[in-house]
């Protein structure tokens, strides 16, 4: 009863990965290979007052653009976090808009 | 040596005199605690993002300063004047000092990795369309 769960498991394995990698395709055809934009045009420091820029980041909604959709690293993305709240208080940008 | 950025919204009920007096007062504020103006830019009236005391415009003006000590008396000031909207004092110079560090070194690294990928895709590129039109 051991044998064929073990024989099922790796059998399972590269069966499903497999599966993954013809599924990926279907699921990674569509998206673009995103970079971090700040890395890209070397912005170090993310003003506040720069509203057209900060705009970029803010959908309709008034939120903050997540970094899985928007593709900033990790450090950018927290810089540019503390700017748009700064931004936010300066009444440069909205808290929500509906 | 600190650097800070001052930025203040006067109500749009102030009138350009009054605006003109309450900024010379600020800069004195702080000239009188040591701070020293580097810069200065006079946004004018702007729309705000959302109301602030029922108003929908604010008129946007902005201090530098470099200075030894806090704001705090300027802050205080500006607190207490009763057509100050906003203000907002953001200390700059460790973030400016950490972007220029952060931009000497990002070349560097840039520098290694697109090398040894055009050295292969340069020779191969060019020698393979060239054969085929010979022919």
């Amino acid at each position: 009863m051991a044998a064929p769960t073990r024989r099922g498991a790796p059998g399972g394995g590269p069966g499903g990965a497999a599966g993954a990698q013809q599924a990926g395709k279907k699921k990674f055809f569509y998206r673009r290979k995103r970079v971090c934009k700040f890395c890209v045009e070397k912005i170090e420091y993310i003003d506040f007052k720069d509203v057209k820029m900060l705009q970029q980041f803010i959908p309709e909604r008034g939120k903050i653009l997540p970094r899985r959709i928007s593709g900033t690293c990790a450090l950018h993305q927290r810089k540019l976090q503390s700017a748009i709240k700064r931004a936010r208080i300066a009444a440069l940008l909205p808290f929500a808009t509906d | 040596m600190r650097t800070y950025e001052v930025l203040f919204i006067l109500s749009p009920q102030v009138g350009e005199e009054e605006a003109a007096a309450l900024i010379t007062d600020f800069k004195r504020v702080a000239d009188g605690t040591g701070a020293k103006l580097t810069h200065e830019e006079a946004w004018g009236r702007r729309r705000l993002a959302y109301s602030i005391q029922k108003f929908n415009e604010g008129n946007y003006h902005l201090f530098v300063f470099d200075s030894d000590s806090s704001l705090s008396e300027l802050d205080r000031r500006m607190r207490n004047a009763e057509n100050v909207l906003r203000h907002m004092i953001v200390r700059t110079d460790l973030d400016h000092k950490r972007a220029e560090k952060l931009a000497k070194r990002n070349p560097k690294k840039e520098r290694i990795r697109p090398a040894p990928a055009f050295t292969g895709s340069e020779p191969a590129v060019p020698e393979a369309p060239v054969e085929r039109p010979a022919e």
